[in-house]
């Protein structure tokens, strides 16, 4: 990559870090970069916590954040000092020079910048009240103070800055002139960094390329699937996929119901997809435990819908700004009874958007509920991705049966059939038998308790869902890195394959002979892939962020096979950094021998 | 502050101040020290900046020590920071961002800065300076292949830097004047020998007494060399650049109302001490009093300053040695008529 810097904002709540790092990514893509960026913030609203907005710029669309940023900006030390050493060598920190009040030794930033990082101190607060009258602009000045440096378009930075702030003339006009100011103050400085932004890439054509988030591809992946109903109730970090869909929905003439809790949003979600209407509920965990039951019935009455559910730290309320991958067990397992479903996890933005449509196919196609298991890293994270022209997902997937001229009483809506996949019948249908039973049942739907009956039922319940294993146009599995042995090979799934899959490029440049396995459909297991995979690895390692290892635990249920768990909780993404020494210590690396 | 760990604290990141800090460490391993310098630069060979002119830009390539350098001896170094005061008496200097810190020892190495007589003031926005990495990098800028610079004054520095533009292909001309070899002292009889010396290297000498000073430095019109320096007699004088050389001034400001005593530098005894017990001062900033002279002395040079900063250093962890200066300042003419200045010595 000619281009690939990233710059890390760090302030307080209340400080506009975020605002800037918004503005920031607009402006990078608006240019034409690549961009990822994923914000950090405490689960106050202001005054209180640190919030960290970090970006990585490219030419090429990037996986994951980089365990080091180019740029660290302190929009408050308190907050800045811990993360200094997060900026590179040579790198470059941007901090406030000066301080309204007296300060004791070592509470400016400084005093902790490495001799090997490069100090930019910006009269920032200044600028800000000799620009617009307040110092409330000061993460404004900053973003100008990051283009003038760096000699970036401030035609960019306008666009980005009044696309933010549309129809809030006053606020444009002071952000503006707040921009300007720090634009012409960055432009004066002597660099002495080494940070070089190559030209953005030429545009393609064919597929327009936006800067979209996790949830919100999620929902543009709906939408391009043609979804009819949406159910839900707001839960950190899912509620962004309600509101999205709240603003976009009634333009096309579907509808989207908030109900009184996650309950009632499951329910009407299984009612509107036995209706026969693409329908999805999106929820957190604790509102998938609380849906558990229902799911229960849309598996047994084999009924098409989906659940989008963004992970964040738990048990209970647990961390509702914090993103964790440890509702994988409930979102494969949870619920009562052998209740399979199918679980897919999209590794990036690009691939919410495309498992968003295809959880609606698969839903149909199976004739079962899909959990799209998301977490807040990935939610809530910005990525540039390339959106085709045409939606790739197809807008009908049933195998609705021919019931003309049928008798409704003999209909075998649970027939079973060669591919375990009954025809279906949908209410109003002639001839029809429209049943949505929680009671075991026959082949015509009745109630029936007998083991023969319950044994095939189960088998069926259970076999149909392999076909999803070859669902059509869809990556169930990617390798990336070395072909044939390799000394360790690195399986991850959801949003921390981003960071396995850096670790991973890195290692190899290391001259560690490695490879990558992203899973993307969890449930059911795609065995046979995995263990090709690894039966190419001297050592296996799995990290995910959980306790438990869970995403290991299953994979070792498939494949009883010893593997590497690199299980932890940080409260943020897994870092490459870590990953990466797992990588080395498994592939007999000394730290010396990294050096050399 | 109630640690037993004294705390030395050196203003300044050139070659006393890093010279002082290097010994501080050897003799006293368990103390903090640490550096506050203006410069964004970690410590670079301010001689070395004709290099520039050879085409050397990256100014990593100037640094004396790598960063690992001030990790490993615990040097916290502190760049871009500004002292703005310092009492001697609560032991504490203030940082331009108010930030307040006490020290135990205070080693004032903060140099000096190139000097600008008064009546040249006016013209400084049209001046190129030659003191940080940047300013050398602006004037590769702005002086073309074959380009000509003129040089103010022309003390040493500035001879040391027209030897390198005479090499790489500029043409150079000295507006000579009592500044002319600072800080050598040449008597008038010697003086038609050194400058028919500069003249033999290749520099053009005009004296500024004989044009009737220097009038004006103004920009050259459209289509013609980017600088105007008119004289008295209304004689005038074109060139790409024009750069002052009259000399350095210390930087102490800081140091004003500090409760020590300064005349045009920091006054300090043989033992390099100023009128504060925890107070000392190395290289271009002080005045060290010589008893030969009778009087508070200026000593210039990469190794005076650097013995300065060591003795310095010596003196705040128990020693009592007095100045003994290492570097004979005399201006020499080579046999085959080069000028020869120890300031150019360095390393």
């Amino acid at each position: 990559m000619s281009t690939d810097i990233q710059i890390a904002i760090v302030g307080s709540a209340g400080d506009g870090t975020i605002a800037a790092g918004d503005i920031l990514r607009r402006a990078m893509a608006e240019m034409g970069y690549r961009v990822i960026s994923f914000d950090l913030y405490p689960a106050e609203i202001r005054g209180f916590g640190k919030c960290i907005a970090r970006l990585r710029v490219t030419d090429e669309q990037a996986y994951s954040l980089k365990p080091r940023s180019d740029v660290l900006v302190s929009l408050d030390d308190s907050h800045a000092i811990p993360h200094v050493s997060e900026a590179r060598e040579w790198g470059a920190v941007i901090y406030e020079s000066g301080s309204v009040t007296p300060l004791a030794e070592g509470a400016h930033i400084s005093a902790h910048i490495d001799p090997g990082q490069i100090p930019y101190h910006v009269p920032i607060r200044e600028l800000s009240e000799k620009s617009t009258g307040s110092a409330r602009s000061r993460n404004i000045v900053v973003l100008g103070y990051i283009a003038g440096l760096f000699r970036l378009s401030i035609d960019g930075f306008l666009r980005a800055l009044n696309s933010k702030f549309k129809g809030k003339a006053d606020i444009a006009q002071k952000n503006e002139a707040a921009l300007r100011a720090g634009y012409e103050e960055g432009a004066r400085w002597f660099r002495l960094d080494d940070i070089d932004f190559g030209p953005p890439p030429a545009k393609g054509a064919g597929a327009t390329v936006e800067m979209i988030s996790g949830n919100a591809a999620v929902v543009r992946g709906a939408l391009d699937a043609g979804i009819d109903n949406f159910f839900g109730y707001p839960i950190t970090p899912a509620t962004s996929i309600m509101e999205r869909l709240a603003s976009e929905m009634p333009k096309r003439g579907t509808r989207l119901v908030q109900t009184e809790d996650e309950i009632a949003a499951i329910s009407a979600t299984v009612g509107a997809g036995f209706a026969g209407a693409r329908t999805a509920t999106a929820t957190s965990g604790p509102g998938l435990a609380l849906m558990s039951e229902m799911l229960g019935l849309g598996i047994i009455a084999e009924v098409p819908c989906v659940v989008f559910v963004s992970q964040r730290g738990g048990p209970s309320t647990g961390l509702p700004t914090k993103t964790e991958q440890s509702d994988l067990n409930i979102a494969v397992y949870g619920g009562h009874g052998d209740a399979p479903r199918i679980v897919i996890a999209p590794t990036n933005v690009e691939g919410c958007y495309r498992c968003a449509g295809k959880a609606f196919e698969m839903a149909e196609a199976y004739q079962t509920p899909v959990i799209l298991l998301l977490d807040l890293y990935l939610s809530n994270r910005y990525e540039t991705v390339p959106f085709p022209a045409k939606p790739p997902f197809e807008a009908d997937m049933n195998s609705y049966a021919d019931t003309r001229g049928g008798n409704a009483a003999g209909f075998k809506r649970y027939a079973l059939t060669a591919d375990n996949v009954s025809p279906r019948t949908v209410p109003g249908q002639k001839g029809g038998m429209h049943i949505a039973t929680g009671l075991e049942h026959n082949e015509l739907g009745r109630p029936n308790d007998q083991p023969d009956n319950h044994a095939a039922m189960s088998r069926k319940r259970h076999e149909k869902l392999q076909l999803a294993l070859k669902h059509p146009d869809f990556t169930h599995t990617k390798r990336f890195g070395d072909e044939g042995k390799v000394e360790v090979g690195v399986i991850a799934w959801g949003s921390t394959f981003g960071e396995a899959l850096e670790a991973m490029i890195l290692a190899r440049a290391e001259g560690i002979r490695c490879a990558a396995m992203k899973v993307v459909m969890i449930a059911p297991f795609p065995t046979e892939a995995v263990a090709a995979f690894m039966a190419d690895c001297g050592d296996v390692l799995i990290p995910e962020v959980n306790y438990q290892g869970q995403f290991a635990g299953i994979l070792q249920a498939h494949i009883p096979r010893p593997v590497t768990r690199l299980a932890r909780v940080p409260c943020e993404p897994m870092e490459v950094g870590d990953i990466l020494a797992e990588i080395r210590r498994l592939a007999g690396r000394t730290t010396e021998q990294q050096a050399a | 502050m109630s640690s037993n760990v004294r705390h030395h604290i050196v203003i300044g990141s050139g070659v006393a101040g890093n010279q002082a800090a290097e010994t501080l460490r050897e003799r006293d391993p368990d103390s903090r020290i640490t550096m506050i310098t203006i410069s964004r630069l970690p410590f670079f060979n301010r001689y070395d900046l004709p290099r520039v002119f050879r085409g050397e830009r990256d100014w990593r390539r100037f640094i004396i020590y790598p960063a690992d350098y001030y990790r490993r001896n615990r040097i916290a170094l502190r760049r871009a920071t500004r002292v703005v005061g310092v009492d001697s008496t609560a032991q504490t200097l203030t940082l331009e961002h108010k930030e307040t810190i006490h020290f135990d020892s205070l080693l004032v190495a903060s140099g000096a800065g190139a000097y600008l007589p008064e009546d040249m003031s006016e013209f400084r926005p049209l001046l190129h300076g030659f003191g940080a990495f940047r300013d050398a990098i602006e004037v590769a800028d702005a002086l073309p292949k074959k380009g000509h610079a003129i040089l103010l004054g022309g003390d040493t520095i500035g001879l040391d830097l027209a030897r390198t533009l005479l090499d790489t292909g500029h043409r150079v001309t000295l507006v000579a004047g009592p500044y002319t070899f600072w800080p050598h002292e040449v008597t008038p009889e010697e003086r038609p020998k050194y400058v028919a010396a500069l003249q033999k290297m290749g520099i053009v000498v005009v004296e500024a007494q004989e044009r009737g000073g220097i009038a004006g430095v103004e920009k050259g019109a459209k289509g013609l060399a980017a600088r105007r320096i008119t004289f008295g007699n209304g004689s005038d004088l074109s060139g790409d650049v024009v750069m002052p050389f009259f000399g350095v001034a210390p930087s102490l400001d800081f140091m004003l109302g500090s409760g020590v005593d300064i005349e045009r530098g920091l006054l300090v005894s043989p033992n390099l001490r100023t009128t504060n017990e925890n107070i000392y001062a190395a290289g271009d900033v002080c005045q060290i009093w010589t008893d030969s002279e009778h009087r508070y002395c200026f000593y210039h040079g990469w190794k005076n300053v650097r013995a300065m900063g060591e003795l310095a250093a010596r003196n705040i962890t128990g020693a009592n040695e007095p100045w003994v200066p290492p570097q004979d300042e005399t201006l020499r003419l080579s046999k085959d008529g080069k000028i020869q200045s120890p300031f150019w010595e360095y390393q």
